[in-house]
């Protein structure tokens, strides 16, 4: 329906879709939201949480629904702050931090370059697979199986608590220092391989040419 | 306070639609997206458990760190492949990387 | 070296064929000087063995039935239920074809040193030899039915490889085959009769189930089946009839051999195995009297061949298989002395003859009698030797033929009656005629083909002193027999008491009545011989016309090879083409390509399973998480 507004041809189309959406739905949930915290019946970190919630997949839908390849990847960067912020509500800023430098900084960053280096920019709108249907299908199997596990599973009540940065640096470090070591190895190879891969290809390009 | 629930669901709901965009996308760099939603999800999971159940150890925490870790060289890595195939074949779509069938 | 040390000699042989047959091409002359030491230290070692058992046997320390055997389990299943044991027994029978085999084989692999000099595969040749000796040796001392299957198989090999030896020339090739393929008819009779006596006493120990089978554990109509299967087994090697078909043909081979294993050693192994079990088949009159008329037709039947073959060998061979037949008869009425000494003195003279006839066959390339005559200018000793084995082989007196087959006689008349005796007689007379036939075409007379006598000439001394050896043994070797001449040998007696250990058979003298006769037959043998042939070939188309039909069934051979290739193409082939077509049809096509072809359909249908793509894959990898995790859930609800 988006398709037959009259839109100047600065504005994206899918964008301001999303944005209108997002409003309209949004507005409604916040108020909701709100007057169940003012009534009492939910306390602040909740009402954060299902906004924050909301945030994770309404960018997770966006970023596996949206035809247009760097719409959907500017909608993963929402998911990934938003899953920050679902960290912070878990009691761990530290992770937080890193996952917006990390995710946030480093790996948006790459998939964006990969997008530009690809044909992306001359053709953003990608087809979808042929057996989307059975995606749905598998994948709504697939979580409805989780929650249905985890919600009949007795929890008890546990509470969060508080993990210091001093306990975390001294774990990660002293108990946990040889996997660290392991896990920059492996990160060291892995983009020193990818770091070759590309360039070995540059290099037969090279010699295609002359 | 949260129950914690409602993290579990959260991850739950976000592994399925990860899921769901690694079956239906035919772009690669999208599907490798969409695994990054499910590592995303696997880390809620880690990290409400270690928070809320292993007040003491907290591994769950240092196993989170690990998975962002290991995810972030796996995009490094795949996008390298990604080039590659995009180089041989002049697209994304991992449709194009078919000959290895009957 | 002593009786339990029985099993060095075919060891050493054994040995050597492996050493000869790898590396003959690294060894100067090719090895067959270490074939002929080898040989010549075995024949020390059963000199040796001989007086350690003559000893034994005169302290009394020997038991006829009891264990001078080294042994030990070959295979042993379920705690003793199948045993069979690697073991070894000398007797009496094996003194006497221990000897026999070995000397020949000595004399043998001299005379090929002169005979096979330049020829293809030499090495492989002494290889061949030394093979056939060890096999012949295991047979002659193993105390084990299956052993001594194990080793009659083996000499059956080797005569294959040796017959088929120029296998280039499509007929020994084919020579070979006949003669593999016709012994294997009696192999399996021989097999089926193993089998059969395992099946009644448990054991194959051979002194076990004589003393089973003799003491009436077994049912005697069992026995009897069992007994002539395994004299089955003795017609095939010993080419009696109906098996004689093979032997004639089998002389494709090189000469030597022809000497050695279709003259001396392992044709007689049927006659050796039957005297073996001498104690079983003297309990049983059905077996004895089928193998007393077995010998005799063939002995006729051979005889009469024999008299009408143009080939110098073919007569040799003839000559064998109706020697064999004579032992059989001996075996048949119960002489075994008389059929082992028989075994004994043909073993030189026949031997003797073929390598007389091949120093011929060498000096002329010749072996048609039809192109020979007048070599005894130019071959002075191999005539004098071949006289020797010709009288020895008419049984003319002093020379061995005559005692051994005067033994025959003997024991023919006294215990099988007139009708064999007569006709045993008769082929004694054929005999006669025949060996005086070859005899006068060969050496006196005209020579026919000029050109090959013309190049003709004595050969070295590696083959005359073989001939000289042998001439020799044909014709002392018959004296053996005499208790005297044993005990001036410092042995307890001759061959008679050495083969009769159970009821020993002094032979001092002669009946000089009977042996009167016996040579008044040779004598009117080779009688009609010369006043017949005196080397005149016109006198064998006189044969001819003489008696055609009568000429043309021995010329024939009775039409056996006939009648069994006509068997082969109707009965056999006709069967065998049912075989292939079911087994194209039904088994293969049906069967395995079937198989194949559906499997391969399947396959071909299957395979579009792999798309290629990767979210295909990533579904099924998904599907799989799905049932994992409704397993999972399932399982904990």
């Amino acid at each position: 329906m988006f398709d037959r507004l009259p839109l100047p041809s600065q504005f994206d189309r899918t964008i301001v879709a999303g944005g209108t959406v997002a409003g309209l739905a949004g507005g409604p949930i916040l108020v909701v939201l709100l007057g169940l915290m003012i009534a009492g019946t939910i306390s602040v970190a909740e009402m954060v949480f299902y906004l924050a919630a909301a945030v994770v997949l309404a960018g997770a839908l966006g970023a596996v629904l949206i035809k247009n390849i760097v719409h959907a990847s500017l909608a993963l960067i929402a998911t990934l702050l938003g899953v920050a912020g679902i960290y912070l509500l878990l009691l761990t800023e530290f992770l937080a931090l890193v996952q917006i430098l990390v995710y946030g900084g480093g790996v948006i960053i790459l998939l964006l370059f990969a997008l530009m280096m690809t044909n992306a920019q001359d053709d953003p709108i990608v087809q979808d697979g042929t057996q989307k249907p059975f995606a749905f299908g598998v994948a709504a199997l697939i979580g409805g199986v989780f929650i249905a596990a985890l919600l009949d599973a007795q929890w008890g009540s546990p509470t969060a608590a508080v993990v210091p940065f001093r306990d975390f640096g001294m774990r990660l470090f002293r108990d946990f220092s040889v996997p660290v070591i392991i896990v920059a190895i492996l990160l060291d190879i892995a983009f020193t391989g990818a770091f070759v891969n590309a360039r070995r290809a540059e290099a037969e390009d090279g010699e295609g040419r002359s | 306070m949260i129950p914690i629930e409602n993290f579990l669901v959260l991850a739950a709901l976000l592994f399925a639609i990860g899921f769901y965009g690694v079956l239906a996308r035919r772009s690669a760099i999208l599907i490798l997206m969409s695994v990054e939603l499910m590592l995303a999800a696997v880390a809620i999971n880690f990290i409400a458990f270690a928070t809320y159940m292993d007040h003491d150890a907290f591994s769950g925490l240092i196993f989170a760190l690990f998975v962002i870790t290991v995810a972030a060289a796996e995009v490094g890595l795949a996008l390298g492949v990604v080039l590659r195939l995009f180089r041989e074949r002049r697209t994304a779509n991992v449709d194009a990387a078919n000959s290895l069938k009957w | 070296m002593g009786m339990e040390q029985a099993w060095v000699l075919p060891a050493i042989p054994a040995v050597l064929f492996a050493v000869i047959a790898f590396f003959n091409a690294l060894i100067p002359r090719r090895g067959d000087w270490i074939a002929i030491l080898g040989m010549a230290a075995v024949v020390g070692l059963v000199f040796v063995l001989m007086v350690d058992f003559q000893s034994a046997f005169h302290d009394g320390h020997f038991e006829p039935n009891g264990s001078n055997a080294f042994a030990f389990d070959w295979i042993n299943i379920g705690q003793g239920f199948f045993v069979i044991e690697f073991s070894t027994y000398v007797d009496a029978i094996t003194m006497v074809m221990l000897p026999v085999v070995t000397i020949v084989a000595l004399m043998v692999m001299v005379y090929s040193v002169g005979y096979m000099h330049g020829e293809v595969r030499y090495g492989w040749y002494f290889a061949l030899l030394s093979l056939f000796v060890a096999a012949m040796l295991t047979l002659v001392v193993s105390g084990n039915l299956i052993l001594l299957y194990l080793a009659w198989e083996g000499v059956g090999l080797a005569s294959y490889l040796l017959i088929g030896f120029y296998w280039e020339r499509q007929s020994a090739a084919e020579a070979a085959k006949k003669a593999f393929v016709t012994t294997r008819i009696g192999d399996v009779g021989l097999l089926i009769g193993i089998i059969l006596l395992w099946r009644a006493t448990g054991t194959f120990d051979i002194q076990e189930i004589i003393a089973a089978a003799t003491s009436g554990q077994i049912d005697e109509t069992y026995l009897t089946v069992a007994m002539l299967f395994l004299f089955g087994g003795a017609v095939g090697k010993s080419a009696q009839f109906p098996l004689h078909v093979w032997l004639p043909d089998a002389m494709e081979g090189p000469t030597p051999v022809s000497a050695l294993i279709h003259a001396a050693t392992m044709v007689v192994a049927g006659v050796y195995l039957v005297a073996r079990f001498s104690p079983v088949y003297a309990e049983i009159l059905i077996a004895r009297d089928v193998i007393l008329y077995t010998g005799l037709i063939t002995a006729i039947m051979a005889a009469t061949m024999g008299l009408v073959s143009t080939d110098i060998k073919r007569v040799l061979a003839y000559s064998t298989v109706s020697q064999l037949g004579f032992m059989f008869v001996a075996l048949g009425v119960g002489a075994v002395g008389a059929a082992m000494f028989h075994l004994f003195t043909h073993a030189f003279f026949k031997a003797l003859l073929f390598l007389g006839s091949g120093s011929v066959i060498h000096a002329t390339h010749q072996q048609e009698v039809g192109a020979l005559g007048g070599l005894r200018k130019k071959l002075p000793i191999t005539t004098v030797t071949f006289i020797i084995g010709s009288l020895a082989l008419a049984g003319i007196p002093i020379f061995a033929g005559f005692f051994s087959k005067d033994e025959i006689l003997h024991y023919v008349q006294a215990d099988g009656g007139p009708i064999p005796y007569v006709l045993l007689a008769g082929t004694a007379l054929l005999t006669a005629i025949y060996s005086t036939r070859l005899v006068l075409l060969t050496f006196f007379g005209e020579p026919k083909d000029h050109h090959a006598y013309d190049h003709a000439h004595e050969s070295g001394p590696a083959m005359a002193i073989p001939l000289i050896i042998l001439a020799g043994l044909a014709t002392v070797a018959g004296f053996f027999v005499f208790d005297q001449v044993g005990e001036a040998l410092g042995f307890v007696g001759g061959i008679g008491q050495l083969v009769y250990i159970d009821h020993p058979h002094p032979f001092t003298q002669l009946d000089y009545a009977f042996a009167g006769i016996a040579t008044l037959t040779a004598l009117a043998g080779i009688g009609i011989g010369v006043a017949y042939w005196r080397g005149d070939a016109q006198r064998a188309v006189q044969a001819r016309q003489w008696a055609p039909d009568l000429h043309a069934l021995f010329v024939n051979r009775y039409y056996m090879d006939d009648l069994y290739q006509g068997i082969i193409d109707r009965v056999i082939l006709g069967a065998a083409t049912v075989v292939a077509w079911f087994d194209k049809r039904i088994v293969n096509e049906t069967g395995v390509d079937g198989g194949a072809q559906t499997i391969s359909y399947l396959g071909y249908r299957l395979k579009f399973l792999q798309t290629g793509r990767i979210p295909n894959y990533a579904l099924g990898m998904a599907l799989g998480v799905l049932v994992l995790a409704v397993v999972a859930v399932g399982a904990r609800g």
